[in-house]
């Protein structure tokens, strides 16, 4: 009986991994910073920075739960936060709209970046990794362009209560956007049609085109969709800065898939966790603000973003291997032809390092300073 | 029983052509209403193409099809679903990660108004997906929360059928190879699906290269080869070395020889 019942319960709590996963991580940085720097991390004022932090990339991660689980990627949403906030700057500050005006056409604004990114990718079958690469060099360059090396500073009331409000005895005005986005995101994907193809497409894109689904169409859709969050987050990084410049949000793009990914969502496809997606972005505000209160240099955040990415796809691929017995743990895969003579390259391509660092050491001559 | 009942679709002359290549040649194919027609024949005999034409996925270069006796033109795959004819193919089309009742209902989702806004009614779907499968095809999931690549392989295909038999306008169903991918087990109940198919009345138009499969189940066997119809035999009055020898062409020299 037993036994049968085993791979039930597996199967029953497989759906929920998504969002284990991430929790028994941000538990493991509680636990960790609970030893560390228990003063500092968890006082309320840092405990809002991090909500802050979060509420910023909420939107973004829940419209790119919808691209990824398409199998699709957005790499532009930095690019297009930075254009949107720039241009909305223009419109309320050089043309005296009225700051929700603003807001709004940043926000259209940002979906018509997403229906370009959608139509580049759909229309022309550009691949939507070269695609969005590109695009993101595109309006990386009107941002710079159209600001120079302006930083445009100083904004209405509505803006920088979007982005960094207080709702008194509550949480700040970006978190409770972040997490309505991610509510409407829910409903979305479990609810409507534009939810349900776009796990079909992921899952099976030839089946989706068989069954009459129009495929392009909701792919253009999630484009457009992740175009108006980042609009909008571009608009809380303002609101949030009070300023905004050309060369701001560069790091949005990775670290919105790594908050995705952590979650659970599937970057083969078909695999889309909202709740997941939310407790990524929740992870990686807490571990960088971990970082921070760590005292550790700035720059570690791309590191450790990246790591992030790395080992959470590794780690969901390796769980949704159906067989792993006789692989025998890691000697006996070291063991296998292939994998002897790709060791034998590591060892070659190091042996040559050393042996160069050492000829470099021996030869050395006079230092030239940099500076 | 099935040479008194009026053929539902026939399809007379039929010759299509990609470039130079003819793939049919002035083949006919009559289907009957509680009836498993097999086509069998070798790979490149002109079955898919044929079947394409009957599914609207391909247009004839010539010939014509008849439905209850009228002409029949259809432009695409959906004309053929809309006058009851659909297929279910080898790859069963189904998205892994959607529970069965969704897949059921891809592409023709029930949905309900929540202050003028659709909404899909997934508890909707998933009740009439659990009716669909236990009146028509007899089948009881487990769960049907599960994610469809949870299921068997026999599962997978009741979903797929069922996918198609939901239409109540369905007269005409193509199976593309049902049990090529299947173990003996489940070989055995997806037969057993197309005989309650039959019984409610459907015309079956089953593509195998199990002989197996084939003398189990159907009713006539057309036989293709290269392009023609070589022959319709009744499946009761032959036997497999007369259907091997018109597949591979040595019918063809013993009817001459006649």
């Amino acid at each position: 009986m037993s036994v049968t019942e085993a791979p039930d319960l597996k199967s029953r709590l497989e759906p929920y991994f998504a969002f284990v996963g991430p929790l028994v991580m941000i538990l493991m940085i509680l636990l960790f910073m609970g030893v560390m720097e228990p003063a500092r991390y968890f006082r309320i004022s840092n405990l809002n920075i991090i909500l802050l932090d979060a509420a910023l990339y909420m939107p973004m991660a829940m419209a790119m739960t919808f691209v990824i689980t398409q199998r699709g990627i957005d790499l532009s949403i930095g690019s297009v936060a930075a254009l949107t906030a720039i241009l909305m700057a223009f419109l309320v500050k050089g043309y005296g709209f009225p700051a929700w005006l603003g807001v709004l056409s940043a926000i259209a604004i940002g979906a018509l970046l997403g229906l370009v990114n959608g139509l580049v990718i759909t229309k022309f079958r550009v691949p939507d990794l070269i695609g969005t690469l590109a695009m993101d060099l595109v309006y990386r360059g009107f941002a710079l362009v159209l600001a120079k090396g302006l930083v445009l500073a100083r904004f209405p009331e509505l803006i920088t209560g979007i982005g960094r409000g207080q709702i008194p005895g509550f949480v700040p005005i970006p978190v409770v956007i972040g997490i309505a986005t991610f509510i409407a995101g829910a409903i979305v994907l479990r609810n409507t049609y534009f939810g349900r193809y776009t796990i079909a497409i992921g899952s099976n894109p030839e089946a989706a085109e068989m069954t009459g689904i129009a495929v392009d169409r909701h792919r253009v859709y999630a484009y457009v969709l992740m175009g108006a969050a980042a609009g909008l987050a571009g608009v809380m990084l303002t609101g949030k800065l009070n300023a905004i410049q050309a060369t701001s949000a560069p790091y949005f793009n990775l670290h919105v898939i790594a908050a995705v990914v952590v979650g659970g969502t599937s970057l083969f496809g078909g695999r889309a966790s909202m709740i997941g997606s939310f407790a990524g972005v929740l992870l990686l505000s807490m571990m960088i603000n971990a970082l921070v209160t760590l005292r550790i240099e700035f720059f570690w955040q791309s590191v450790a973003s990246g790591v992030v990415i790395i080992s959470s796809v590794a780690l969901y691929t390796w769980l949704q291997k159906k067989d792993r017995d006789g692989s025998g743990g890691l000697i006996t895969a070291l063991r296998t032809p292939d994998n002897a003579r790709l060791l034998r390259l590591a060892g070659g391509l190091g042996a040559a390092l050393i042996l160069f660092l050492i000829l470099g050491f021996l030869f050395a001559g006079q230092t030239v300073p940099s500076g | 029983m099935s040479q008194a009942s009026e053929p539902i679709v026939s399809m007379r002359q039929i010759t299509k052509r990609f470039g130079g290549v003819t793939a049919l040649n002035d083949v006919d194919l009559d289907a009957r209403a509680g009836e498993v027609l097999a086509i069998v024949g070798d790979n490149g005999a002109g079955k898919s193409t044929l079947i394409k034409i009957l599914t609207g996925v391909f247009q004839p270069t010539s010939g014509t099809i008849e439905l209850d006796g009228e002409a029949l033109a259809m432009n695409s795959h959906a004309d053929a679903i809309e006058r009851g004819i659909d297929a279910v193919y080898q790859t069963l089309a189904l998205a892994d990660h959607l529970d069965p009742a969704a897949n059921l209902f891809l592409g023709s989702e029930l949905t309900k108004s929540v202050l003028g806004i659709r909404f899909l009614d997934n508890r909707k779907m998933r009740s009439e997906a659990e009716r669909v499968l236990a009146d028509r095809l007899g089948v009881h999931l487990k769960s049907m929360d599960a994610e469809t690549s949870s299921l068997s392989g026999g599962q997978r295909q009741a979903v797929a059928i069922a996918r198609a038999v939901y239409n109540r306008n369905l007269r005409i169903l193509v199976m593309d190879e049902p049990t090529a991918a299947l173990g003996p087990q489940e070989t055995a109940r997806t037969l057993k699906l197309i005989e309650v198919l039959r019984e409610q009345g459907l015309a079956i138009i089953l593509i195998s290269h199990s002989l197996d499969d084939v003398f189990a189940v159907s009713d006539r066997i057309q036989v293709m080869r290269r392009g023609r119809r070589v022959g319709t035999v009744v499946t009761k009055e032959t036997n497999r070395q007369e259907v091997l020898g018109m597949i591979v062409g040595a019918g063809e020299m013993a009817q001459e020889a006649m």
